[in-house]
Protein backbone atom coordinates (compact mmCIF):
# COMPACT_ATOMS: atom_id res chain seq x y z
CA UNK A 1 0.00 0.00 0.00
CA UNK A 2 2.00 3.48 -1.24
CA UNK A 3 0.39 6.07 0.10
CA UNK A 4 1.26 8.11 -2.65
CA UNK A 5 -1.25 5.94 -4.63
CA UNK A 6 -3.94 6.01 -1.86
CA UNK A 7 -4.04 9.63 -1.41
CA UNK A 8 -4.10 10.12 -5.25
CA UNK A 9 -7.19 7.92 -5.46
CA UNK A 10 -8.90 9.37 -2.99
CA UNK A 11 -8.53 13.19 -4.11
CA UNK A 12 -9.76 11.87 -8.00
CA UNK A 13 -12.61 9.88 -6.35
CA UNK A 14 -13.39 12.98 -3.92
CA UNK A 15 -13.11 15.33 -6.95
CA UNK A 16 -15.16 12.97 -9.66
CA UNK A 17 -17.89 12.50 -6.54
CA UNK A 18 -18.39 15.96 -5.90
CA UNK A 19 -18.83 16.71 -9.35
CA UNK A 20 -22.04 15.31 -9.59
CA UNK A 21 -23.79 17.80 -7.77
CA UNK A 22 -27.46 16.76 -8.27
CA UNK A 23 -26.67 13.43 -6.12
CA UNK A 24 -24.32 14.96 -3.85
CA UNK A 25 -27.28 16.91 -2.92
CA UNK A 26 -29.91 13.90 -2.93
CA UNK A 27 -27.76 12.96 0.13
CA UNK A 28 -29.00 15.85 2.08
CA UNK A 29 -32.56 15.63 1.06
CA UNK A 30 -33.57 12.22 0.67
CA UNK A 31 -32.87 11.75 4.40
CA UNK A 32 -34.85 15.27 5.00
CA UNK A 33 -38.11 13.63 3.43
CA UNK A 34 -37.86 10.46 4.94
CA UNK A 35 -37.86 12.17 8.49
CA UNK A 36 -40.57 14.32 7.51
CA UNK A 37 -42.75 11.75 5.67
CA UNK A 38 -42.44 10.23 9.46
CA UNK A 39 -43.20 12.99 11.66
CA UNK A 40 -46.19 13.36 9.57
CA UNK A 41 -47.60 9.96 10.10
CA UNK A 42 -46.70 8.90 13.49
CA UNK A 43 -48.22 10.15 16.42
CA UNK A 44 -46.48 10.17 20.31
CA UNK A 45 -48.71 7.05 20.78
CA UNK A 46 -46.72 4.44 23.16
CA UNK A 47 -45.41 1.72 21.98
CA UNK A 48 -43.96 -1.55 23.67
CA UNK A 49 -40.95 -3.89 21.99
CA UNK A 50 -38.29 -5.92 23.31
CA UNK A 51 -34.44 -4.93 22.25
CA UNK A 52 -32.76 -8.19 21.49
CA UNK A 53 -29.73 -7.25 22.55
CA UNK A 54 -30.42 -6.09 26.04
CA UNK A 55 -32.88 -9.03 27.59
CA UNK A 56 -35.73 -11.12 25.62
CA UNK A 57 -37.77 -10.33 28.59
CA UNK A 58 -37.53 -6.36 29.00
CA UNK A 59 -39.90 -4.41 27.23
CA UNK A 60 -39.08 -1.14 26.55
CA UNK A 61 -41.95 1.78 26.09
CA UNK A 62 -41.80 4.57 23.90
CA UNK A 63 -43.30 7.14 21.69
CA UNK A 64 -43.70 5.36 18.54
CA UNK A 65 -42.31 8.97 16.53
CA UNK A 66 -39.45 8.73 18.43
CA UNK A 67 -38.75 4.61 17.68
CA UNK A 68 -39.67 5.34 13.89
CA UNK A 69 -37.80 8.28 13.48
CA UNK A 70 -34.45 6.56 15.12
CA UNK A 71 -35.29 3.33 12.83
CA UNK A 72 -36.37 5.76 8.96
CA UNK A 73 -32.76 7.59 10.28
CA UNK A 74 -30.45 4.44 10.12
CA UNK A 75 -32.43 2.75 7.00
CA UNK A 76 -31.44 6.55 5.11
CA UNK A 77 -27.89 6.05 5.84
CA UNK A 78 -27.93 2.37 5.21
CA UNK A 79 -29.08 2.84 1.87
CA UNK A 80 -27.19 5.52 0.90
CA UNK A 81 -24.30 4.34 1.57
CA UNK A 82 -24.54 0.86 0.23
CA UNK A 83 -25.75 2.73 -3.31
CA UNK A 84 -22.95 4.82 -3.41
CA UNK A 85 -20.52 2.34 -2.56
CA UNK A 86 -22.01 0.29 -5.39
CA UNK A 87 -21.39 3.05 -7.58
CA UNK A 88 -17.72 3.91 -6.78
CA UNK A 89 -17.11 0.12 -7.25
CA UNK A 90 -18.74 -0.52 -10.61
CA UNK A 91 -17.79 2.64 -12.09
CA UNK A 92 -14.98 2.99 -14.20
CA UNK A 93 -13.85 -0.97 -14.17
CA UNK A 94 -11.86 -0.51 -17.27
CA UNK A 95 -10.56 2.75 -16.68
CA UNK A 96 -9.22 1.04 -13.30
CA UNK A 97 -7.82 -2.42 -14.92
CA UNK A 98 -5.71 0.39 -16.78
CA UNK A 99 -4.49 1.78 -13.53
CA UNK A 100 -3.48 -1.85 -12.54
CA UNK A 101 -1.71 -1.84 -15.73
CA UNK A 102 -0.27 1.26 -14.87
CA UNK A 103 1.28 0.30 -11.26
CA UNK A 104 -1.27 0.64 -8.48
CA UNK A 105 -2.41 -2.41 -6.85
CA UNK A 106 -6.04 -3.71 -6.97
CA UNK A 107 -6.41 -2.84 -2.87
CA UNK A 108 -4.96 1.14 -3.75
CA UNK A 109 -7.56 1.67 -6.07
CA UNK A 110 -10.65 0.19 -3.44
CA UNK A 111 -9.13 1.39 -0.26
CA UNK A 112 -9.30 5.07 -1.68
CA UNK A 113 -12.83 4.71 -2.94
CA UNK A 114 -13.14 3.27 0.60
CA UNK A 115 -11.83 6.46 2.07
CA UNK A 116 -13.69 8.76 0.01
CA UNK A 117 -16.78 6.24 1.36
CA UNK A 118 -16.08 6.68 4.96
CA UNK A 119 -16.11 10.50 4.61
CA UNK A 120 -19.77 10.43 2.99
CA UNK A 121 -20.15 7.81 5.76
CA UNK A 122 -19.23 10.01 8.33
CA UNK A 123 -20.98 13.43 6.63
CA UNK A 124 -24.19 11.47 6.32
CA UNK A 125 -24.41 9.66 9.49
CA UNK A 126 -23.38 13.11 11.25
CA UNK A 127 -26.49 14.78 9.08
CA UNK A 128 -29.00 12.78 9.66
CA UNK A 129 -28.27 12.37 12.94
CA UNK A 130 -28.10 15.87 14.13
CA UNK A 131 -31.31 16.47 12.47
CA UNK A 132 -32.77 14.19 15.49
CA UNK A 133 -32.48 16.39 18.02
CA UNK A 134 -34.69 18.80 16.31
CA UNK A 135 -37.72 16.12 16.63
CA UNK A 136 -36.72 14.30 19.83
CA UNK A 137 -34.25 13.95 22.61
CA UNK A 138 -32.01 10.74 22.44
CA UNK A 139 -30.92 9.36 25.59
CA UNK A 140 -27.37 9.22 24.51
CA UNK A 141 -26.71 11.65 21.42
CA UNK A 142 -23.70 10.75 20.72
CA UNK A 143 -24.07 6.92 20.35
CA UNK A 144 -26.88 7.26 18.13
CA UNK A 145 -24.71 9.05 15.95
CA UNK A 146 -22.54 6.06 16.42
CA UNK A 147 -24.91 3.78 15.12
CA UNK A 148 -26.24 5.70 12.16
CA UNK A 149 -22.52 5.49 10.95
CA UNK A 150 -21.93 2.07 11.82
CA UNK A 151 -24.79 1.30 9.98
CA UNK A 152 -23.34 3.25 7.17
CA UNK A 153 -20.21 1.30 7.90
CA UNK A 154 -21.63 -1.89 7.58
CA UNK A 155 -24.32 -1.14 4.26
CA UNK A 156 -21.14 0.60 2.56
CA UNK A 157 -19.06 -2.52 2.68
CA UNK A 158 -22.18 -4.61 1.66
CA UNK A 159 -22.50 -2.28 -1.69
CA UNK A 160 -18.74 -2.85 -1.96
CA UNK A 161 -19.05 -6.40 -2.05
CA UNK A 162 -22.39 -6.43 -4.26
CA UNK A 163 -20.40 -4.03 -6.70
CA UNK A 164 -17.34 -6.28 -7.01
CA UNK A 165 -19.25 -9.55 -7.17
CA UNK A 166 -21.65 -7.85 -10.10
CA UNK A 167 -20.38 -5.91 -13.15
CA UNK A 168 -23.62 -4.71 -14.29
CA UNK A 169 -25.72 -1.98 -12.73
CA UNK A 170 -29.13 -3.90 -12.50
CA UNK A 171 -27.97 -6.86 -10.85
CA UNK A 172 -26.53 -4.54 -8.37
CA UNK A 173 -29.12 -2.45 -7.45
CA UNK A 174 -31.70 -5.14 -7.43
CA UNK A 175 -29.40 -7.09 -4.49
CA UNK A 176 -29.32 -3.82 -2.74
CA UNK A 177 -32.71 -2.76 -2.45
CA UNK A 178 -33.81 -6.22 -1.80
CA UNK A 179 -31.73 -6.68 0.80
CA UNK A 180 -32.17 -3.05 2.26
CA UNK A 181 -36.16 -3.31 1.77
CA UNK A 182 -36.29 -7.07 4.09
CA UNK A 183 -33.56 -5.67 6.76
CA UNK A 184 -32.97 -2.22 7.25
CA UNK A 185 -36.44 -1.06 5.93
CA UNK A 186 -38.34 -3.71 7.88
CA UNK A 187 -37.01 -6.59 9.84
CA UNK A 188 -34.82 -4.79 12.47
CA UNK A 189 -37.31 -2.16 13.11
CA UNK A 190 -38.10 -3.57 16.62
CA UNK A 191 -41.77 -3.89 16.37
CA UNK A 192 -41.26 -6.65 13.73
CA UNK A 193 -38.50 -7.99 15.43
CA UNK A 194 -40.44 -8.27 18.75
CA UNK A 195 -42.62 -10.52 17.68
CA UNK A 196 -40.78 -12.99 14.70
CA UNK A 197 -40.79 -16.06 14.97
CA UNK A 198 -37.13 -17.07 13.62
CA UNK A 199 -35.17 -14.63 15.18
CA UNK A 200 -32.20 -16.01 14.27
CA UNK A 201 -32.16 -14.76 10.42
CA UNK A 202 -32.83 -11.05 11.27
CA UNK A 203 -29.69 -11.15 13.79
CA UNK A 204 -27.59 -12.64 10.93
CA UNK A 205 -28.93 -9.65 8.48
CA UNK A 206 -26.26 -6.71 8.15
CA UNK A 207 -28.59 -4.32 9.67
CA UNK A 208 -29.44 -5.77 12.76
CA UNK A 209 -25.86 -4.65 15.46
CA UNK A 210 -26.53 -1.13 13.78
CA UNK A 211 -29.92 -0.94 14.50
CA UNK A 212 -29.39 -2.25 17.97
CA UNK A 213 -26.10 -0.05 18.96
CA UNK A 214 -28.61 2.98 17.65
CA UNK A 215 -32.09 1.70 19.63
CA UNK A 216 -30.36 0.93 22.88
CA UNK A 217 -27.89 3.99 22.78
CA UNK A 218 -31.38 6.18 22.08
CA UNK A 219 -33.64 4.62 24.65
CA UNK A 220 -31.80 2.81 27.08
CA UNK A 221 -28.42 2.94 29.05
CA UNK A 222 -27.63 -0.49 28.38
CA UNK A 223 -23.90 -1.23 27.00
CA UNK A 224 -23.19 -0.60 23.65
CA UNK A 225 -20.16 -2.44 23.75
CA UNK A 226 -21.24 -5.94 21.64
CA UNK A 227 -23.39 -4.70 18.86
CA UNK A 228 -20.68 -1.41 18.16
CA UNK A 229 -18.23 -4.22 18.08
CA UNK A 230 -21.03 -6.47 16.00
CA UNK A 231 -21.13 -3.57 13.44
CA UNK A 232 -17.34 -3.10 13.02
CA UNK A 233 -16.71 -7.14 12.68
CA UNK A 234 -20.00 -7.86 10.00
CA UNK A 235 -18.47 -4.58 7.92
CA UNK A 236 -14.92 -5.48 7.84
CA UNK A 237 -15.75 -8.86 6.68
CA UNK A 238 -17.68 -7.29 4.08
CA UNK A 239 -14.96 -5.11 2.96
CA UNK A 240 -12.19 -8.15 2.96
CA UNK A 241 -14.40 -9.69 1.08
CA UNK A 242 -14.85 -7.12 -1.72
CA UNK A 243 -11.62 -6.82 -1.55
CA UNK A 244 -10.63 -10.20 -2.60
CA UNK A 245 -13.30 -10.24 -5.24
CA UNK A 246 -12.21 -6.97 -6.34
CA UNK A 247 -8.40 -7.37 -6.70
CA UNK A 248 -9.36 -11.51 -8.37
CA UNK A 249 -11.52 -9.29 -11.34
CA UNK A 250 -9.11 -6.95 -11.75
CA UNK A 251 -5.76 -9.29 -11.87
CA UNK A 252 -2.97 -8.54 -14.25
CA UNK A 253 -0.50 -11.14 -15.33
CA UNK A 254 2.42 -9.42 -15.02
CA UNK B 1 14.66 -16.54 -25.91
CA UNK B 2 16.49 -13.52 -27.56
CA UNK B 3 17.95 -11.09 -25.14
CA UNK B 4 17.74 -8.19 -27.68
CA UNK B 5 13.75 -8.97 -27.84
CA UNK B 6 11.45 -6.44 -26.00
CA UNK B 7 8.50 -8.62 -26.81
CA UNK B 8 8.49 -12.36 -27.43
CA UNK B 9 4.80 -13.84 -27.89
CA UNK B 10 5.64 -17.86 -28.07
CA UNK B 11 2.93 -20.81 -29.12
CA UNK B 12 0.05 -18.19 -27.68
CA UNK B 13 -3.18 -20.15 -28.09
CA UNK B 14 -6.99 -18.88 -27.06
CA UNK B 15 -10.39 -19.96 -27.85
CA UNK B 16 -13.59 -18.60 -26.13
CA UNK B 17 -15.81 -21.71 -25.53
CA UNK B 18 -15.52 -23.65 -29.09
CA UNK B 19 -14.31 -21.07 -30.99
CA UNK B 20 -10.41 -20.28 -31.40
CA UNK B 21 -9.66 -17.06 -31.90
CA UNK B 22 -5.64 -17.54 -31.63
CA UNK B 23 -3.84 -20.62 -33.00
CA UNK B 24 0.35 -21.00 -31.54
CA UNK B 25 0.94 -17.08 -32.67
CA UNK B 26 4.08 -16.21 -32.21
CA UNK B 27 5.65 -13.11 -32.69
CA UNK B 28 8.99 -10.93 -31.62
CA UNK B 29 10.03 -7.69 -31.41
CA UNK B 30 13.30 -5.68 -30.99
CA UNK B 31 14.43 -2.07 -30.01
CA UNK B 32 13.54 0.06 -32.43
CA UNK B 33 10.70 -1.75 -34.54
CA UNK B 34 7.89 -0.80 -35.18
CA UNK B 35 5.97 -4.00 -36.52
CA UNK B 36 1.87 -3.45 -37.22
CA UNK B 37 -1.15 -6.42 -36.91
CA UNK B 38 -4.17 -6.17 -39.16
CA UNK B 39 -6.74 -8.21 -39.74
CA UNK B 40 -10.78 -8.38 -40.30
CA UNK B 41 -13.05 -7.40 -37.38
CA UNK B 42 -12.96 -10.17 -35.21
CA UNK B 43 -10.20 -11.63 -36.43
CA UNK B 44 -8.66 -11.62 -32.74
CA UNK B 45 -5.89 -8.60 -32.94
CA UNK B 46 -7.37 -6.89 -29.57
CA UNK B 47 -7.36 -10.25 -27.97
CA UNK B 48 -3.87 -11.13 -28.89
CA UNK B 49 -3.09 -7.47 -27.41
CA UNK B 50 -4.95 -7.98 -24.86
CA UNK B 51 -3.02 -10.83 -23.48
CA UNK B 52 0.06 -9.49 -24.55
CA UNK B 53 -0.52 -6.87 -21.27
CA UNK B 54 -1.73 -9.39 -19.37
CA UNK B 55 -5.79 -8.64 -19.10
CA UNK B 56 -6.47 -12.14 -20.26
CA UNK B 57 -4.86 -14.80 -19.67
CA UNK B 58 -3.65 -17.07 -22.88
CA UNK B 59 -5.02 -21.14 -22.99
CA UNK B 60 -1.68 -21.63 -23.83
CA UNK B 61 1.91 -19.94 -24.76
CA UNK B 62 4.03 -17.45 -23.10
CA UNK B 63 4.22 -13.32 -23.23
CA UNK B 64 7.86 -12.18 -22.22
CA UNK B 65 8.27 -8.30 -21.35
CA UNK B 66 11.53 -7.30 -20.72
CA UNK B 67 11.09 -3.30 -20.86
CA UNK B 68 8.75 -0.74 -19.67
CA UNK B 69 5.24 -1.12 -21.66
CA UNK B 70 2.70 1.42 -22.43
CA UNK B 71 -0.74 0.07 -23.75
CA UNK B 72 -3.24 2.07 -25.85
CA UNK B 73 -6.42 0.15 -25.59
CA UNK B 74 -8.68 0.78 -28.81
CA UNK B 75 -11.48 1.51 -26.36
CA UNK B 76 -10.79 4.90 -24.27
CA UNK B 77 -9.90 4.13 -20.83
CA UNK B 78 -9.58 7.53 -19.81
CA UNK B 79 -11.28 9.14 -16.52
CA UNK B 80 -14.50 11.41 -18.21
CA UNK B 81 -15.25 13.01 -15.18
CA UNK B 82 -11.75 13.93 -14.28
CA UNK B 83 -9.94 17.23 -16.29
CA UNK B 84 -7.38 16.26 -18.77
CA UNK B 85 -4.71 17.29 -16.22
CA UNK B 86 -6.40 15.18 -13.81
CA UNK B 87 -5.63 12.18 -15.79
CA UNK B 88 -1.93 12.81 -16.19
CA UNK B 89 -1.95 12.97 -13.02
CA UNK B 90 -3.41 9.88 -11.89
CA UNK B 91 -1.55 7.98 -14.43
CA UNK B 92 1.36 9.32 -13.57
CA UNK B 93 1.14 8.25 -9.78
CA UNK B 94 0.24 4.95 -11.29
CA UNK B 95 3.52 4.90 -13.10
CA UNK B 96 5.65 6.03 -10.43
CA UNK B 97 6.51 9.58 -11.85
CA UNK B 98 7.97 12.48 -9.87
CA UNK B 99 5.37 15.34 -8.63
CA UNK B 100 7.51 18.47 -9.76
CA UNK B 101 8.55 20.24 -12.41
CA UNK B 102 11.90 18.26 -12.99
CA UNK B 103 12.55 16.48 -16.41
CA UNK B 104 11.00 13.27 -15.90
CA UNK B 105 8.03 14.50 -13.86
CA UNK B 106 4.40 13.72 -14.75
CA UNK B 107 4.15 17.60 -15.18
CA UNK B 108 7.04 18.24 -17.11
CA UNK B 109 5.91 15.36 -19.38
CA UNK B 110 2.61 16.37 -19.37
CA UNK B 111 3.42 19.83 -21.06
CA UNK B 112 5.47 18.40 -23.40
CA UNK B 113 2.43 15.87 -25.15
CA UNK B 114 0.03 18.65 -25.10
CA UNK B 115 1.87 20.83 -26.84
CA UNK B 116 3.45 17.91 -29.09
CA UNK B 117 -0.16 17.16 -29.68
CA UNK B 118 -1.56 20.49 -29.45
CA UNK B 119 -4.41 20.15 -27.11
CA UNK B 120 -2.88 21.82 -24.26
CA UNK B 121 -5.82 24.94 -24.61
CA UNK B 122 -8.23 21.91 -22.95
CA UNK B 123 -5.74 20.96 -20.00
CA UNK B 124 -8.18 21.92 -17.65
CA UNK B 125 -11.34 20.86 -19.49
CA UNK B 126 -13.53 18.01 -18.02
CA UNK B 127 -12.89 14.94 -20.38
CA UNK B 128 -16.61 14.81 -20.77
CA UNK B 129 -16.81 18.00 -22.71
CA UNK B 130 -13.96 16.97 -25.31
CA UNK B 131 -14.07 16.10 -28.67
CA UNK B 132 -13.19 12.21 -29.88
CA UNK B 133 -10.22 13.09 -31.20
CA UNK B 134 -9.27 15.36 -28.07
CA UNK B 135 -9.96 12.39 -25.83
CA UNK B 136 -8.03 9.98 -28.19
CA UNK B 137 -5.20 11.88 -28.12
CA UNK B 138 -5.63 11.90 -24.67
CA UNK B 139 -5.76 8.00 -24.48
CA UNK B 140 -2.51 7.99 -26.49
CA UNK B 141 -0.85 10.39 -24.06
CA UNK B 142 -1.20 8.31 -20.98
CA UNK B 143 0.27 5.30 -22.96
CA UNK B 144 3.26 7.08 -23.47
CA UNK B 145 3.89 9.16 -20.64
CA UNK B 146 6.55 7.19 -18.63
CA UNK B 147 8.09 6.89 -21.99
CA UNK B 148 8.37 3.19 -22.47
CA UNK B 149 10.42 1.33 -24.12
CA UNK B 150 7.45 -1.37 -25.54
CA UNK B 151 4.60 0.44 -26.75
CA UNK B 152 1.30 -1.66 -27.79
CA UNK B 153 -1.03 0.39 -29.64
CA UNK B 154 -4.78 -0.75 -30.45
CA UNK B 155 -6.22 1.31 -33.08
CA UNK B 156 -4.03 4.36 -31.92
CA UNK B 157 -5.14 6.46 -35.01
CA UNK B 158 -8.58 5.90 -35.66
CA UNK B 159 -10.05 9.13 -34.01
CA UNK B 160 -7.26 11.54 -35.27
CA UNK B 161 -7.05 14.54 -37.84
CA UNK B 162 -4.46 14.43 -40.55
CA UNK B 163 -2.23 16.84 -38.93
CA UNK B 164 -2.41 14.70 -35.57
CA UNK B 165 -1.40 11.45 -37.80
CA UNK B 166 1.53 13.61 -38.86
CA UNK B 167 2.73 14.12 -35.43
CA UNK B 168 1.83 10.57 -34.06
CA UNK B 169 4.22 8.98 -36.59
CA UNK B 170 6.72 11.56 -35.99
CA UNK B 171 6.88 10.70 -32.36
CA UNK B 172 6.47 7.00 -32.97
CA UNK B 173 9.96 7.68 -35.49
CA UNK B 174 11.77 9.24 -32.36
CA UNK B 175 10.66 6.60 -30.15
CA UNK B 176 11.75 3.97 -32.73
CA UNK B 177 15.26 6.06 -32.99
CA UNK B 178 15.17 5.70 -28.74
CA UNK B 179 15.29 2.34 -29.25
CA UNK B 180 11.49 1.73 -28.35
CA UNK B 181 9.95 -1.57 -30.25
CA UNK B 182 6.12 -0.52 -31.28
CA UNK B 183 3.34 -2.93 -31.79
CA UNK B 184 0.46 -1.28 -33.75
CA UNK B 185 -3.07 -2.93 -34.55
CA UNK B 186 -5.24 -1.42 -37.17
CA UNK B 187 -7.60 -2.75 -39.19
CA UNK B 188 -6.01 -1.17 -41.89
CA UNK B 189 -2.04 -0.60 -42.73
CA UNK B 190 -2.07 2.56 -44.47
CA UNK B 191 1.66 3.09 -44.74
CA UNK B 192 3.57 -0.05 -45.13
CA UNK B 193 7.29 1.91 -45.48
CA UNK B 194 6.69 2.84 -41.68
CA UNK B 195 6.76 -0.18 -40.52
CA UNK B 196 9.69 -2.56 -40.23
CA UNK B 197 7.22 -5.35 -40.78
CA UNK B 198 3.47 -6.25 -40.80
CA UNK B 199 1.28 -9.42 -40.12
CA UNK B 200 -2.28 -10.14 -41.09
CA UNK B 201 -4.04 -12.32 -38.74
CA UNK B 202 -6.33 -14.59 -40.19
CA UNK B 203 -8.21 -17.50 -39.13
CA UNK B 204 -5.97 -17.61 -35.60
CA UNK B 205 -2.78 -17.48 -37.20
CA UNK B 206 -0.39 -14.75 -37.70
CA UNK B 207 1.56 -14.44 -41.47
CA UNK B 208 3.66 -12.49 -43.01
CA UNK B 209 0.85 -9.70 -44.80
Amino acid sequence: MRLRHFQTGWIMTAKELLRHRIAFLLFFIIPTLFYAVIFLVTTHRQIAFKLASISESAFLTVSQRNEALIFIGLAAVGILTSFLALNLTQKHAVENRRLVLCGFHTSEILLSKFGVLLCVIVGVGCYVGAMLPLLFSPRRFPLVLAGFMMGGYVYGCYGMLIGAIFKRELEGILFIVLLANFDVGWLQNPIYYAEAQNKAIIRYLPGYFPSQLSMVSAFTGHSIVQPLLGSLAYGTVLLIGAMLIFGWRMRIRK
Amino acid sequence: MNPENVLEVLHVAKSFGRHPVLKNVTLCIQPGQIVGITGENGAGKSTLLKIIVGWISPDSGQVIKKVATGYCPQDLSIFETLTIEENFAYFGAAYGLGNGNLPGSWKAKKEWLLKRFRFETYEKTLVSHLSGGTKQKLNFSLAVLHSPLLLILDEPYSGFDWETYVHFWDYAEEMKSNGAGILIVSHFVYDRSKFDAVFELKGGILQCA
